[in-house]
């Protein structure tokens, strides 16, 4: 049984795996080794854990301008996540994920960050503009 | 979204790969935000320092400039420092395959016809967009300053937007290029604070506290000292967009587009009023006061790049006194400051006491510190944004403290703060 969401198209594709969710904003440059895909801001409560292959779920991007960069490296490597789903989308992790050919989406119907729980396995397809939750 | 038939020629690719690919990505960036046009960008500033980039983000750039994909001859383009000064890097400590990936870096920066006004501070050197017309910088600190001081109009864009803008010389119509879009919606009060004794290190500690605590809503703030220099409105510039994702502020009395508190706002209510205290200060600095050790290997300034002013009162300071010699000390800021600085012997000083005054070189989120030998474990620093990238890009303990707490460090050879 899958539990789908409208969502809104940032980059195209689509993309399934296992949620990793988040409620803080993330900067990926200084937050993300792109060499590894494990989450290294100190400061930041997914510290230590990976998001390679994931969907990553946030509320959104903050920080440094080059965060688009480390998305990049990241998927040059294959330690990027699948897919990303935000809150709100802003130009910096929209600039990674178009150059790097991952989906992201944003402005869902419900709020990703109350209804999609960390290890729920979902569906982002980002051309159809919806994410489905299996439960 | 509506294009030009220019644009959309650019789009089908009559202009080559490199632009048609450029006009894709400002086409697609577009279509996200909901802009229904494109405008004419006058000014872009990208990123180039080598560590940001990485090896893989070098390649993507080097294709898109082999494919046509150059600035625009309308757009003034600058750019980020780097990852290594050219000069000084043996001095630094800094690895050869580091400096030539800097090189190679430097080397298709140029051919993408971008000036090498290799710093952040632009707006202190010559890119300086005017009263409403429109910027696309990277680089977090330069796009709050230009929107926030200069009334320029840009929205906080990462460093793929800026060069697809440069190359098309054009950017969406969305966000802060609305006029609507550029109010304040929330109100900093300070309390308890007397705004005329707030230091730098102060201020960029109260700016990283509201952008943690706004995330991206614009605000405007009372209660601040009636003059402020540079180096204060930097502070505040540069730290909103550490804590946070804020892409501007307004300055009661003080910035453009804030004549008074109720003009911020647009004439409506605040969403709300956020109070900030000596309390929240205090433990904003506490959150970078993290260390094993209390020895300093490295104290860094200039993130964002030191003005001639702060080098003037490094060198003063330093006068007659001697650094650790198990502790190093880097002055980062611009050639062109450094040239100036040179002529007025602050360089020499700095470097008869054992230190080095950097020029090209990022002391924040592309700084090489971490690659550096002897290695670095602990630094010391006046910078709120210089704390919160290095233990995620280079694994350092970190001091965060005012300037005087910092060179006190760097002749103590441990944290006197």
């Amino acid at each position: 049984m899958f539990r789908e969401i409208k969502v809104h198209k940032v980059c195209k594709g689509k993309a399934e795996g296992e949620a990793i969710v988040t409620s803080q904003p993330i900067s990926f440059y200084g937050g993300l080794d792109p060499k590894t895909g494990v989450i290294v801001d100190p400061t930041h409560e997914l510290a230590g854990h990976s998001v390679e292959g994931k969907i990553l779920v946030f509320p959104k991007g903050k920080g440094s301008t080059a965060g688009s960069f480390i998305i990049y490296a990241a998927k040059k490597r294959g330690k990027a996540p699948a897919a990303m789903v935000a809150q709100v989308a802003e130009a910096i992790i929209a600039g990674g994920a178009l150059i790097s050919d991952i989906p992201l989406v944003d402005q869902l119907d419900e709020d990703p960050l109350q209804v999609i729980k960390t290890g729920d396995y979902i569906i982002v397809d980002a051309d159809q503009g919806s994410v489905k939750i299996k439960s | 979204m509506k294009l030009t038939l220019e644009e959309e020629a650019m789009l089908k690719g009559k202009y080559g790969p490199g632009k048609q690919k450029a006009m894709e990505l400002t086409v697609s960036l577009g279509e996200a935000f909901g802009a229904e046009e494109l405008v004419p960008v006058d000014s872009v500033h990208i990123l180039a320092g080598g560590r940001s980039y990485d090896e893989a983000g070098i390649e993507w750039l080097e294709d898109l400039v082999n494919g046509g994909g150059v600035a625009h001859p309308d757009v003034y383009v600058t750019r980020n420092p780097g990852s290594a000064d050219h000069e000084l890097w043996r001095e630094m400590g800094l690895e050869d395959d580091l400096v030539d990936l800097q090189k190679r870096l430097d080397e298709v920066v140029i051919r993408f016809g971008a000036v090498p006004v290799a710093s952040c501070v632009p707006y202190l050197l010559g890119n300086l967009p005017r009263w409403r017309t429109r910027f696309c910088w990277a680089g977090s600190s330069g796009q709050v300053y230009a929107n926030s001081v200069l009334g320029a109009w840009g929205n906080r864009e990462g460093g793929i937007a800026c060069i697809a803008a440069a190359i098309t010389g054009k950017t969406p119509a969305y966000g802060l290029l609305i006029p609507e879009n550029r109010y304040a919606r929330v109100v900093v009060r300070p309390v308890d604070l007397d705004p005329d004794t707030l230091k730098e290190e102060d201020l960029a500690a109260l700016g990283y506290y509201v952008g943690q605590q706004l995330i991206d809503k614009i605000p405007v703030f009372t209660g601040l000292p009636a003059r402020m220099k540079i180096e204060q409105i930097r502070a505040l510039a540069y730290s909103l967009p550490v804590g946070g994702g804020i892409p501007m502020f307004h300055i009661a009395g003080l910035t453009p587009e804030a004549p008074t508190v109720e003009h911020a706002l647009g004439f409506k209510k605040p969403e709300s009023i956020l109070e900030v205290g000596p309390q929240e200060i205090a433990r904003t600095k506490e959150l970078f006061r993290r260390a094993d050790d209390s020895h300093i290997d490295l104290v860094i300034f200039g993130c964002p790049h030191c003005t001639i002013q702060e080098i003037a009162a490094i060198a003063s300071r330093l006068e007659g006194k001697r650094i650790n010699p198990s502790t190093r000390l880097w002055v980062c800021t611009s050639k062109q400051i450094k040239v100036i600085a040179q002529r007025l012997g602050y360089v020499e000083t700095i470097t008869r006491v054992g230190g080095l005054v950097l020029a090209d070189l990022c002391a924040g989120p592309a700084c090489p510190m971490g690659v550096v030998t002897p290695k670095v474990k602990v630094i010391a620093t006046n910078s709120i944004k210089t704390a919160f990238y290095a233990p995620g890009t280079s694994g350092v303990g970190i001091y965060y403290g005012t300037l005087d707490e910092c060179l006190e460090s760097a002749v103590a050879g441990e944290w006197r703060g």
